[in-house]
């Protein structure tokens, strides 16, 4: 019994192929518009698949209630110690305000910032590019609220060590390390002529907001001489702090850093406007696509339901033999979904391209479930406006067609 | 003749009222996403408020320094632009003046985020601002490194509220009251090298403007006497450039240039880097890619259609209509379907371009149909109608008479 429905799905998709290749100059128009959407549905697939599997990972990082001061023209001595006293006593100052926290001095690279700092490392031998290099001092988790992993954070005790020390996030051990233990390696910096000791792993931070990867990066302690050239301060604040202690703490800092441009920024704001810049654009892109599929599926609707039209002589024939109102809406469905199968064969061969030659560098899962995802979207797509032509098939009165004939 | 081709047109196009709709919705559709697309670009890089004298300016905002292992790139410093740039002699005029940096104002407890810009006496003559109050701060004043300040109307209405004048009061940024001397028409952050919301005098700056360093923050228009004078100005700056001794020895080149305000606008900072190849290679893919599947469907619908009238075709074509006159008559069906579709996408874009002002999503940036945008969304449409036509048109005239009458 199962020999015979197999013979005769055979025969049927033969019967198939042979109607669509008659007339393969129509349906070859047909094949690349079903193509060109695909590709179109699949980028913006891949776009939202990468998103969402950034938007779910954890952010690492408190931003709540936490300020960004910028200053410019730094305070400059050339005796380390004077600087020291400077910028110690403006600590004090800023800690000893009503509705402070915590402060902490970090290079321009804060979270939520277009800006970026990166070098190379050289790990056996291997040299390893575009790793983001943070300059921090010893309260940048607790300012942040970051997530320790694994050894320690820095300390005071750290001012003089002999081989510098640093902190990497899960990003980088695991490029490094895999599953493996940090604490304790030695890393050389790009030229390999300085040597850095890991003493602790801290939870990656999404620091280009909520939908952008997270980075391998490494933390390094600020010397003395680094407060020369930084230019940021954040700062962690009471949630009750308004605009009138910000305007404080913006006189004291402006009163004492003279020669210093001075700008307090929000986090809060910042994340808002940096995600903004890559909501926007796919936005943007996922109102297009939305238009050319609806374009799409009427012009698809359009032709599958003039060819039923023409086909109607045919159609009444295959009635009057016998067939059922069924058996004639599902070869109709058949045949659409056939050509479907025919521009999908093609676009996942372009598709399947992203991740073998590894472009964009995305992660190869997202351009798999994009795939996926594309190709259901177009079956669904090619069955919905296929359906409808099919019913008007069925309803066809043998009778009445053939006697148009 | 053609009044009749008109006709058919209509009549054909009200018989089959759902493929008319298809190819409508395509082509309307399009043309308005273009039709927005272009009046951003058009906007964004050709409203020439408050720089209406471009076509004989040239502009400088990047200096590249490179040597074997390193390359620093950024806006040149006021010393360089003051030291060479000024030691030009086709420019008729020149101004020196820093990108807009951010800062905070407190006023009744309330925050407001302020962006400044230094500028020199000449911006106010070679930038013509529209002064809805005051005027400009002078030479003496600069000189003098007084505290004076030109607000945006923007600036004016946030700090100062709903006043009538504010010439002569005090404004309040980065710790210092600065004295209002004028206040000018708003600008949006898009047009980067002249927004701002406070313009102040460089020598009020707190950062030491007569630093020898090349590398800054500032940014200079070179203004020629006439058109003609703009190539020889350009030249003389790359000459001069060429003269420019290295800042320290690990440079062993140095880049900079005077260029026209697109080019200057789109500068990626990389001298390998054509910021405006760039930009038109980006642009070009989308709308390419983006134009293919709209015509793609309308191609496909526009065969089906002539298929369906092939019993007419035959008919026309055994009383001795000939191919040409077949193919000419489906090309004037296709323009009048295309230019109605193109009425309904600019009604459409007039729509869109509307909520989009007043979504405000870029402060200022008041985006307009203007003749530009018509005169683009027209050649489109007719570009497009001649694309779906002309295929499906030579299709049709292939057609054989015992064929296309046996067909029905």
């Amino acid at each position: 019994m199962s020999q015979i429905s197999y013979l005769k799905n055979k025969i049927m998709f033969k019967h198939l192929f042979k109607l669509i290749w008659n007339k393969k100059k129509q349906n070859f128009l047909l094949i690349s518009e079903i193509l060109v959407s695909f590709l179109v549905i699949f980028a913006v697939f891949t776009l939202v698949v990468y998103y969402y599997q950034n938007y779910k990972k954890p952010m690492g990082l408190d931003y709540q209630d936490v300020w960004v001061v910028n200053y410019n023209n730094a305070y400059q001595a050339k005796n380390v110690d004077s600087l020291d006293l400077y910028y110690e006593t403006m600590k004090q100052t800023i800690r000893s305000l009503p509705d402070v926290k915590e402060i902490s001095f970090t290079a321009d690279n804060t979270p939520f910032t277009q800006n970026i700092n990166t070098g190379g490392i050289m790990v056996n031998n291997k040299k390893i590019d575009g790793v983001n290099w943070y300059t921090v001092d010893d309260n940048y988790t607790k300012v942040l609220n970051m997530q320790l992993l694994d050894g320690r954070w820095f300390n005071k005790g750290d001012a003089a060590t002999k081989t510098k020390l640093i902190v990497i996030n899960t990003d980088l051990k695991e490029t490094l390390f895999g599953t493996g233990n940090a604490i304790g390696k030695v890393i050389g910096d790009g030229d390999n002529k300085n040597k850095m000791k890991v003493i602790g792993v801290v939870q990656s931070l999404k620091m280009k907001g909520d939908y952008a990867p997270t980075a391998a990066g490494i933390y390094a302690r600020t010397d003395t001489g680094s407060y020369r050239w930084l230019g940021k301060i954040l700062v962690k604040v009471t949630p009750r702090a308004d605009a009138a202690f910000e305007a404080q703490l913006y006189k004291t800092l402006a009163n004492y850093m003279k020669n210093s441009d001075i700008e307090i920024e929000h986090l809060t704001d910042k994340r808002v406007s940096i995600n903004y810049f890559t909501l926007v654009p796919i936005i943007v892109l996922l109102i297009v696509a939305c238009f050319l599929i609806i374009n799409v599926a009427l012009g698809l609707f359009g032709v599958l339901w003039y060819n039923i039209n023409k086909r109607r002589g045919e159609i009444g024939l295959r009635r009057a033999v016998g067939a059922t109102g069924n058996a004639v809406s599902s070869q109709l469905v058949f045949e659409a979904l056939i050509l479907a199968t025919l521009s999908l064969i093609i676009g996942t061969f372009f598709a399947i391209q992203f991740p073998l030659l590894n472009v964009f560098s995305l992660p190869a899962s997202v351009y798999i479930i994009a795939m996926f995802l594309s190709i259901i979207f177009i079956y669904l797509l090619v069955l919905v406006c296929s359906l409808y032509p099919g019913r008007q098939a069925a309803a066809i009165y043998p009778a009445v067609a053939l006697h148009e004939d | 003749m053609l009044k009749n081709y008109f006709k058919i047109a209509i009549a054909v196009l009200r018989r089959r009222k759902f493929f008319t709709f298809i190819s409508l919705f395509g082509i309307s559709f399009t043309l308005t996403i273009l039709l927005v697309l272009t009046a951003f670009i058009d906007k964004v890089v050709g409203d020439n408020y408050p720089d209406k004298k471009r076509d004989r300016s040239l502009y400088i905002n990047r200096l590249e320094e490179s040597g074997k292992d390193n390359m620093s790139s950024g806006g040149p410093s006021y010393y360089f632009l003051n030291h060479y740039a000024g030691s030009m002699k086709t420019p008729v005029k020149m101004t020196i003046f820093s990108g807009s940096k951010g800062t905070n104002t407190y006023i009744n407890n309330k925050k407001i985020a302020v962006d400044y810009k230094y500028t020199d006496a000449n911006y106010w003559d070679v930038l013509e601002y529209d002064f809805l109050e005051g005027k400009p701060f002078n030479q003496q004043q600069v000189t003098n490194a007084e505290r004076v300040a030109v607000i945006s109307e923007d600036m004016k209405n946030e700090y100062f509220g709903d006043v009538p004048s504010v010439v002569g009061k005090y404004i309040e940024a980065d710790n210092v009251k600065y004295k209002v001397t004028g206040v000018v028409k708003n600008i949006p952050v898009t047009s980067y090298m002249t927004y701002s919301q406070i313009y102040l005098p460089y020598t009020v700056s707190k950062t030491d403007y007569k630093n020898k360093g090349y590398l800054g923050d500032y940014s200079a228009i070179l203004l020629a006497a006439t058109t003609a004078d703009v190539p020889k100005m350009q030249a003389e700056y790359e000459h001069i450039m060429q003269r420019v001794p290295m800042e320290n020895k690990g440079f062993n080149v140095l880049y900079s240039h005077a260029e026209g305000y697109i080019a200057s606008y789109v500068n990626t900072g990389n001298e390998k880097q054509s910021g405006v190849t760039l930009v038109l290679t980006i642009l070009g893919t989308f709308v390419l890619l983006f134009m293919l599947l709209p015509t793609l469907n309308l191609v496909n619908v526009n065969i089906t259609r002539i298929m369906e009238r092939s019993s007419e075709i035959g008919v026309r074509k055994a009383f001795g209509a000939s191919s040409k006159t077949l193919v000419y008559q489906f090309i004037v069906e296709n323009i009048i379907l295309t230019l109605l579709g193109g009425l309904i996408g600019l009604i459409l874009s007039v729509i869109a371009i509307e909520v989009l002002n007043s979504a405000n999503l870029i402060p200022n940036l008041v985006l307009s149909v203007n003749f530009t945008v018509l005169a683009i969304g027209l050649l489109i449409c007719l570009i497009f109608g001649l694309l779906s036509g002309v295929y499906p048109a030579w299709r049709m005239s292939k057609l054989n008479v015992v064929t296309a009458l046996k067909a029905q």
